[in-house]
């Protein structure tokens, strides 16, 4: 529903300028990496998590989604009507990846600061101490604050105004998995009053149970975004089934299936099957086999990156990309 | 820095209004508007380095830290947050520097008995703010272009460097290059050079507005044309620096 979208970024693109020198000229630039032609519908109340390899341009695109980078091409509109850098910039809280807050300035006092440049008050400035948990440190300076609290004094900046919009940068950088737990909480919390949330993150396991939708950015392209089921199915995944029983399955039962992987300890036996074959489960039960788990597993945002990059894991982990550098490498395997 | 400020602005005032004060070519001050002309080197050598010193990395820093990136995400317009940040800047020399010139003055009329005008005050105060503020717009410009502290900090001495101690050597250089006498200090030809090159210095505007309130200068340069250089210098810098500040990215 139209009115459910909070906002709605169409075809946009930002390319960085690099340099380029030439004799007669030291300081020409060209263009450079960037992100382009990214359409990107956020929801009321949506998590998005932005996932993607080192140098796929997560950080330009939500600096873009911020309005501190200018959109080179596309539009962003919101009820149909076309947003400028500034209203934008209102509607948007952004928490970069990491701020080094430092200097004898108090919480409070900062707070204070970016309320001025927000046009909110002073007031709510502080109730939002009270949200980010920083209210009895009103009066710390900057410069005795732990990386931990560092990140929440960042949240409370990027939550003045009440933005419709949250986006967060490599949010759990830093944290203890106490505080990893309370910020997934708040930010929970916030999604449900209606903020949508866009979240980049390395760890990709902290998003696994937080997002709602997943964007897969890569080379500075949009590959995917929607939610884990329908990325599975977008991305041809076969729905998998995790069976550990007290004794090794016989061979017969197991005729039709195609099994994926087997592993046997002196307690359990492990299958991983393709999904839809409910028979079996009857079977077992009618031949005795204690069941210790039956779950459909769904597919690792890792398994989607790699599905959706054609990359393999180690590949993943360890090449860094330039975005727009490289040719777009889509869906359906051909290249642009 | 106020020691440095303290020496440099009351404590030359105090020094130039000695009655005995022994200057090179037998200059003596005849009214207090002269001796603030010549304390006004204190202005050029510390007020200006401190307005430097003070917004150098008024920009690199929160750029370094990340602040940056969220003061940009913020919705208020680019250019009053410029302007912000040059007030803030501006303001913390600006004001202990007017009240020290303001003490100058006192210690001047109190020391030497020849107190200044009120009008030559104001213009000498005015004057003074004026040449804080370009410095300050040139460092933040120059912390805006830079990456890190350190290139911040060689950016705005180095104008610094150039506009206080090498222009002299700039003027001199190009004056002889020209055929002007430059060994003679006192002759009019090489004033008359000298006085037009210092309109593209920014302690040369300084001094020119000083000078409309002086007797029998005369350096080629009408007090029209100082004020056109004053204003000139105070709005092309600040066009580049709103300029630069609505491309900035983080």
């Amino acid at each position: 529903m139209a009115e459910d979208v909070a906002m709605r970024f169409t075809s946009i693109g930002y390319r960085h300028s690099i340099s380029n020198p030439i004799w007669y000229n030291p300081l020409k630039k060209r263009k450079g990496p960037g992100i382009s032609h990214v359409d990107l519908a956020i929801s009321k109340g949506e998590i998005i998590g932005l996932v993607g390899t080192n140098g796929a341009g997560k950080t330009t695109l939500l600096r873009m989604i911020s309005g501190i980078l200018p959109l080179e091409e596309g539009k962003v509109t919101q009820n149909d009507g076309v947003l400028g850098s500034d209203a934008l910039r209102s509607m948007v809280g952004f928490m970069p990846e990491q701020v080094r807050w430092s200097g004898q300035q108090t919480i409070r006092n900062t707070m204070t600061e970016f309320a001025h440049l927000r046009g909110c008050s002073i007031q709510s400035a502080i109730d939002i101490l009270t949200v980010v948990g920083l209210k009895n440190r009103m009066d710390t300076t900057l410069d005795s604050l732990s990386q931990g609290m560092r990140q929440r004094l960042s949240l409370g900046v990027a939550l003045l105004g009440t933005p419709n919009v949250l986006v967060l940068d490599e949010p759990f950088n830093g944290m203890d998995p106490v505080a990893v737990d309370a910020f997934k909480r708040l930010l929970q919390s916030l999604a449900v009053k209606g903020i949508s949330i866009i979240i980049s993150s390395h760890h990709l396991a902290e998003l696994d149970h937080l997002v709602d939708t997943i964007a897969l950015l890569h080379r500075g392209q949009l590959l995917a975004h929607g939610t884990t089921d329908s990325l599975q199915s977008s991305l041809g995944f076969e729905q998998m089934t995790e069976i550990i029983v007290d004794k090794r399955i016989k061979e017969p039962m197991l005729d039709s299936m195609n099994v994926l992987e087997y592993v046997e300890t002196e307690q359990e036996h492990r299958y991983v099957i393709e999904s839809g074959h409910h028979d079996l489960l009857e079977k077992l039960i009618s031949n005795k086999y204690q069941i210790i788990t039956w779950r459909v597993v769904p597919p690792t945002l890792i398994e989607l990156l790699c599905a959706a990059t054609g990359m393999d894991r180690e590949s993943i982990g360890m090449n860094v990309e330039q975005s727009s550098m490289i040719p777009l490498r889509t869906l359906d395997g051909e290249e642009e | 820095m106020l020691p440095i400020l303290l020496l440099f602005i009351p404590g030359m005032a105090w020094g130039f209004s000695d009655p005995n004060i022994q200057l090179p070519a037998e200059q003596i001050p005849m009214d207090g508007t002269e001796v603030m002309f010549l304390a006004s080197i204190g202005i050029v050598f510390a007020g200006t380095m401190a307005a430097v010193l003070i917004a150098h990395d008024g920009i690199s820093r929160d750029r370094a830290s990340g602040v940056l990136e969220i003061r940009l995400s913020q919705p208020m317009p680019r250019w009053r947050q410029g302007i912000v940040l040059i007030l803030g800047h501006w303001g913390s020399i600006a004001i202990p520097v007017a009240l020290l010139l303001a003490v100058s003055m006192i210690l001047i009329g109190y020391r030497s008995d020849m107190w200044i005008p009120m009008s030559d005050a104001i213009i000498y105060i005015i004057a003074s703010m004026l040449v804080l503020l370009w410095y300050t717009v040139f460092a933040l410009l120059a912390s805006s272009i830079a990456k890190e502290q350190g290139s911040a900090i060689a950016f705005s001495i180095g104008l610094w460097f150039l506009f206080t101690l090498l222009w002299v050597l700039f003027t001199t250089l190009l004056a002889a290059l020209n055929g002007v006498a430059v060994g003679d200090t006192q002759d009019q030809g090489y004033l008359v050079f000298e006085g037009r090159l210092d309109l593209l210095s920014p302690n040369g505007v300084y001094h020119h507005l000083l000078e409309t309130r002086l007797e029998g200068v005369d350096r080629g340069v009408s007090a029209l044309g100082a004020y056109v250089a004053a204003v000139l210098w105070t709005i092309v810098p600040l066009y580049f620096f709103q300029r630069r500040l609505n491309r900035l990215v983080p």
